[in-house]
């Protein structure tokens, strides 16, 4: 496999920690590699672009800023599909966080900080190394969409779509809802949407809900089925709904429990499904129709797309191994495992399967695997994790699930909280993903606590990823026990609102216990 | 063509490989045209000669289990593991469990059949090891059947495969694909029975004898569990309870509790010692 190697130094703030320059000498004996200013700026895409084809690179590390930065960012955003234009597969593309995680909070330590960001890019070479590559499949999209909750902005995002030619399902529990006040002010915009030909209502409750951005399947209590290229939501401050929907529609939660967007200044009605906009709860009439606006436009723009790409982040199964006991199907929340009862052997919808990986950590052959992150390489990361040593003070492993966990260290990070260097970061998609076996591999490998650091209560956006990593990881305590081993080097941290670092400090406590612990 | 050459050995084992072995009946007689017993049990021969084959059933327990796995491995060209105890470690391995110390003045001193009792230090008894060892834990293995015991047939293939020099196959499914129950609510995508508490087998009132197991709320090892045995116990309307080990595939056991058979070969195969 032929990998490149892009550092970035942050404009100074990663290479003013880790010696950017000694790492590119380093790693450009065995591949190429080229260290820019960003990643961000339109000159390094450019270059990054003609090094991908001049070099026939068929895998690409990013070493720089937060894997988070490219989601959610229209700048990473466009590198990202640059990247896909020159071919490079996305199972082929690794992010080694080394800003976030490296040099921000490591800032007094940058000898130990460079040895340590070195570690974390020998994790994503080796992740593009044992990735497959995942399958891509493209989707025409529908010109429909189904307006969640009938406020304001819903009507006033649906006016938008009607004009543009949409068909326009609206669907709540009520025809329209009270509008605070507004009724005067909607009043045109009621009239636009009353017996407009592409607009329904449904009085009703989904009760299934599958597919991708493009092409969505609802189906609602009353029988009815609905296809949609896109939802948006706007159902203001409804907590009992939100609750509802939250199964099916999977968005990330505030801290009082209603849907949030990606971000509140450059991705306001954006959330992490790409199909799926979301009209925030306003005070305002004028809020809200701007904010309807931008959903409308935003999702007007997906839809006018020819074909929406989608990478098929899926479980498989490997047949050999798979004897058909339906574990898989138990466990799958989305009913995304489906079993041929004849061959006796599983297989996976992917029009339903979120890719979360809880199946893989349930099925007792080892027959189900996660396309985007292996087995082999969850255990191939440990070992390189522990590869590192740091100076003094216990070493953790530190995992930190890609809903909560994840952004809370780079919380950290961005807000100038240091902490030991010992702390090591393994991302993994879910905290369901988590099998027992990574965190024996852990201490196998001599580090001295297991940190899982997961999304809190009802904010897995998996839904059951992280009770289910609960259950199992108290099943585990139990065996530990009976081994007289204690089961304190264990710990499972809940982050609420998925942008604290309370999980940090949190941490470091624990670091201290470790060491005493050591010395009793 | 020269015959194979067998030598077969017990180490710590209830003989039951031996006996599924015998068990072949007259379909051993055509295999004893390509190979030679020339040691075993059966036949009383102490020492081990040299042989093309060396045959080991049961776990490395005590100072004699290993002197004799390690004598075996000087004077075979190859080893095969026959059964769990020399795979896995076997029933025995449930003895890690306990720190050696436990486990003697429990069987020699604190006994209910026991007065006065005291652990027998005599120089020529052998001495049991801290832990039980799986044979391959002990000695270099060449081929491994798992299985308490693996069937007359299983034995038979793995024989004929080696005599004929081909790769040993064994299964690698677990042991839903070979179980003849029905499976109905197992493949309902509904959480609600992943969370249901698991009653024994002795709780039940009826025990439903076309039925999952697992359907009828009883822990069975069967989806953990590797297929090849025949389902013999599930047909003979018992939980599988794992004796075969886990598949190729399945993660390095989870600290042998899954796997009664199998604590000795686990990440952490014993119990921490105070």
């Amino acid at each position: 496999m032929n990998i490149g190697l892009f550092l970035s130094e942050g404009d100074g703030e990663i290479s003013k920690t880790v010696d950017v320059k000694s790492l590119a000498a380093l790693y450009g004996e065995v591949m190429p590699v080229s260290v820019f200013d960003n990643l961000q700026s339109a000159a390094s895409h450019r270059t990054i672009f003609r090094e991908v084809e001049d070099r026939k690179l068929d895998a690409v590390v990013l070493a720089g800023e937060s894997p988070l930065f490219y989601k959610k960012t229209r700048n990473g955003e466009r590198l990202l599909s640059l990247l896909n234009t020159a071919g490079i597969n996305p199972n082929r593309l690794a992010i080694a966080n080394i800003r976030e995680q490296v040099s921000l909070p490591h800032r007094s330590a940058p000898a130990e900080a460079t040895k340590k960001a070195k570690v974390l890019i020998d994790v994503a070479i080796e992740k593009v190394l044992l990735s497959k590559p995942v399958d891509l499949i493209e989707v025409s999209p529908r010109r429909a969409v189904t307006v969640i909750g009938t406020t304001a902005a819903g009507l006033f995002a649906a006016q938008r779509l009607l004009e543009r030619n949409f068909q326009v399902d609206f669907l709540d529990r009520e025809e329209i809802r009270a509008l605070n006040g507004f009724r005067n002010q909607i009043q045109p915009t009621l009239a636009a949407i009353k017996n407009h030909p592409k607009a329904t209502f449904h009085a009703s409750k989904i009760t299934d809900f599958y597919g991708y951005a493009g092409n969505y399947r609802i189906n609602l209590e009353n029988g009815k089925k609905l296809r949609a290229g896109g939802i948006i939501v706007a159902i203001g401050d409804d907590l009992k709904l939100t609750e509802e929907l939250y199964p099916f529609l999977r968005l990330e939660r505030n801290e009082k429990g209603l849907f949030k967007t990606l971000s509140a200044e450059t991705a306001v009605t954006e959330t992490v499904q790409q199909g799926i906009f979301l009209i925030p709860e306003t005070p305002t009439i004028s809020a809200a129709s701007s904010l309807a606006d931008s959903a409308a436009m935003s999702l007007d723009s997906l839809l006018s797309q020819n074909a929406i790409r989608h990478e098929l982040f899926v479980s498989e199964v490997d047949e050999s191994v798979c004897g058909g006991c339906g574990t898989c199907i138990k466990t799958c929340m989305f009913h995304a495992a489906e079993i041929d009862p004849v061959r006796k052997l599983a297989s996976t919808n992917i029009k339903r399967c979120v890719g979360c990986g809880n199946c893989v950590s349930a099925c007792p052959t080892g027959a189900r695997d996660q396309i985007s992150g292996s087995t082999a390489y969850y255990l191939s990361a440990i070992r390189i994790l522990a590869t590192y040593k740091p100076p003094s003070g216990p070493r953790l492993l530190y995992v930190i699930c890609e809903g909560c966990g994840y952004p809370s260290l780079d919380f950290a990070g961005n807000n100038g909280i240091e902490y030991p260097t010992g702390v090591m970061p393994l991302s993994v998609r879910c905290a369901g993903r988590l099998d027992t076996q990574f965190i024996l591999e852990a201490f196998k490998q001599g580090f001295s606590g297991v940190v899982i650091c997961k999304c809190k209560d009802d904010h897995c956006l998996n839904i059951v990823g992280n009770t289910d990593l609960d259950r199992r990881a108290n099943l585990f305590r139990a065996v530990l026990s009976s081994r007289g081993i204690s089961p304190d080097r264990l710990r499972i941290f809940g982050v609420s609102d998925c942008d604290g670092a309370s999980c940090v400090t949190s941490a470091v406590d624990f670091m201290k216990y470790l060491q005493n612990m050591g010395r009793a | 063509m020269a015959k194979l050459k067998v030598a077969t050995g017990l180490l710590q084992g209830c003989f039951g490989c031996h006996m599924a072995l015998l068990d072949l009946h007259e379909d051993l007689l055509p295999m004893l045209v390509a190979l030679d017993i020339v040691r075993s049990p059966i036949n009383d021969v102490k020492e081990v000669p040299e042989v093309d084959l060396g045959i080991l059933d049961g776990a490395v327990c005590n100072t004699e289990n290993e002197a004799l796995a390690k004598e075996f491995r000087k004077k075979s060209k190859k080893i095969l593991a026959l059964g769990t105890c020399a795979t896995l470690g076997g029933i025995n391995g449930l003895r890690n469990l306990y720190d050696l110390d436990t486990v003697l003045k429990r069987s020699y001193v604190k006994n209910e059949s026991t007065v006065e009792g005291m652990i027998p230090k005599s120089p020529v008894i052998p001495r049991l090891l801290p832990h039980v060892k799986a044979l391959h834990q002990v000695i270099e293995v060449d081929y491994a059947l798992p299985g308490c015991p693996p069937t007359p047939a299983m034995i038979a293939t793995a024989l004929m495969d080696i005599i004929s020099g081909r790769e040993m196959k064994i299964a690698s499914k677990n042991l839903c694909h070979e179980c003849t129950r029905t499976h109905e609510q197992m493949y309902i995508p509904r959480r609600e029975f992943v969370t249901d508490s698991v009653t024994s087998i002795m709780e039940l009132d009826e025990i439903n004898e076309e039925k999952c197991f697992l359907e009828q709320g009883v822990l069975c090892m069967g989806p953990a569990t590797r297929e090849g045995c025949e389902a013999r116990c599930v047909k003979g309307n018992t939980p599988c309870r794992g004796c075969m080990g886990p598949g190729p595939d399945a993660l390095e056991d989870v600290v042998g509790v899954g796997y009664r058979y199998s604590l000795p070969v686990s990440i952490y195969p014993h119990r921490e010692e105070k």
